[in-house]
């Protein structure tokens, strides 16, 4: 049997909701036991003091990266069929803008703020109620901003296709980019723990 | 042994970034990922669908599906779109055969194909089934076969009881697609050639639902 197991036809839709349910668990079991359950872990993450954020993220990006190069080297998994998200260019800054002066704001990210409201947080519940009336003013305004969110259309486009460049050399760059990061990461929390003790005295 | 307890001095994060250092490095060598999974074709268990015709599906069973409104297969005509403009049967998408394997169709959908006669058709049935599809099946006889049976049905000449119970019957589901059962006794060559109904159904026949039902992807 070949990945991805739904398109092949392993389990069914109904099935997949099931799939989806566990998949959810297992998600917001290892956001919490990173700690991504407290608002002010992942507000460090802005100031400098705990990079635990950025290395969990980039951690689960190149674990999947990695793990689905080769297995499609291989011939398990068929690349063609794993669902890539268009890129509006224009529109997904400015979301991410918006997601990003929320994050900083709120402390959560919208899946960690369920993790949160999940361990019984009541900044986590604010947060989750939110960005649920957010959802609803957004729907009601789509009309409005519709035309922009389809602008600079670039369609389902990957890095390697976009660079111009052999996919295994893609793979290898953002792995040292990874662990680069990791390496800058830790040598910072070192840098301002060093800084703020210097403060407190 | 200065390499083991080099590496017995790294803590766990510094082994596996070394693992990815590593994975990335044999990734420059290891060639493009897309076109890995080259579909395999088993001849033989093709061969004997094809024996068994357990790869059809008739006029009759597919009209009683779209009568039912059942939703859990799609329809697809494999013609021209002027064709398919023309006439079509009620439920179906336009998707031809240089499209179909870019298309949105999915591995574990029921998929029925039709073409005018049924070479399209098996033809792109044996495409599909090579690119691993689980269940598709031809419209047995295609659009032709439709016509003659579905829309236009003919009487037996001297109808036994049974024939005629089962015209009556067949001449109700044509009257569903707005077809024209032929009961005149003189032979179908003599008359005039009906002409082919519009192809929207009776309003309010069909679930609008079928057509429109699409799955969103992604998060």
């Amino acid at each position: 049997m070949n990945a991805p197991w739904y398109k092949y036809g392993l389990f069914n839709d109904e099935i997949s909701l099931v799939v989806a349910v566990l998949i959810g668990i297992g998600f917001g079991f290892f956001l919490e036991r990173a700690g991504f359950g407290s608002g002010r872990k992942l507000a460090a993450q802005f100031y400098f003091t705990d990079m635990t954020v950025l290395k969990v993220m980039f951690t689960a990006i190149v674990t999947a990266m990695v793990g689905l190069y080769y297995l499609s080297v291989i011939g398990y998994v068929d690349l063609s069929l794993v669902y890539i998200n268009p890129t509006y260019l224009l529109p997904q800054i400015v979301g991410g803008l918006i997601l990003g002066v929320g994050f900083v704001v709120g402390g959560y990210c919208p899946g960690t703020s369920c993790v949160s409201a999940a361990t019984g947080r009541y900044d986590g519940w604010v947060y989750l109620l939110g960005f649920v009336a957010g959802i609803l003013f957004f729907g009601e305004l789509f009309p409005l901003v519709e035309k922009f969110y389809v602008t600079t259309d670039m369609g389902k486009v990957t890095l390697p296709q976009l660079l111009n460049l052999p996919y295994g050399l893609m793979v290898f760059l953002v792995c040292a980019m990874a662990i680069g990061a990791f390496a800058a990461a830790e040598w910072g929390e070192k840098k301002m723990a060093a800084k703020n003790q210097g403060e407190i005295k | 042994m200065k390499v083991t307890q080099w590496i017995n001095k790294l803590s766990l994060n510094q082994k596996l970034a070394a693992l990815l250092f590593v994975l990335g490095v044999v990734a420059l060598f290891a060639g493009n990922p897309y076109g890995g999974a080259k579909a395999t074709i088993d001849a033989q268990e093709l061969a004997l669908i094809v024996e068994k015709q357990a790869d059809h599906v008739s006029a009759e069973d597919l009209a009683d599906w779209i009568i039912q409104n059942r939703a859990d297969y799609r329809l697809i005509d494999l013609r021209t779109e002027p064709e398919f403009a023309a006439y079509h049967i009620p439920t179906s998408e336009c998707i031809q055969l240089p499209n179909l394997l870019t298309s949105d169709l999915q591995r574990n959908e029921k998929i029925i194909l039709y073409s005018e006669g049924g070479i399209h058709s098996a033809q792109a049935w044996f495409l599909l089934k090579a690119q691993g599809f689980k269940s598709v099946y031809m419209l047995f006889g295609g659009l032709a076969e439709w016509q003659e049976k579905i829309l236009f049905p003919q009487i037996p000449e001297n109808a036994t009881p049974e024939q005629l119970n089962a015209f009556q019957k067949i001449a109700e589901v044509s009257k569903f697609f707005g077809g024209a059962p032929q009961t005149g006794s003189e032979p179908a060559a003599l008359q005039p050639k009906p002409s082919l109904p519009t192809p929207a159904l009776p309003s309010g026949a069909v679930n609008p639902k079928i057509q429109t039902k699409k799955k969103k992807e992604g998060c």
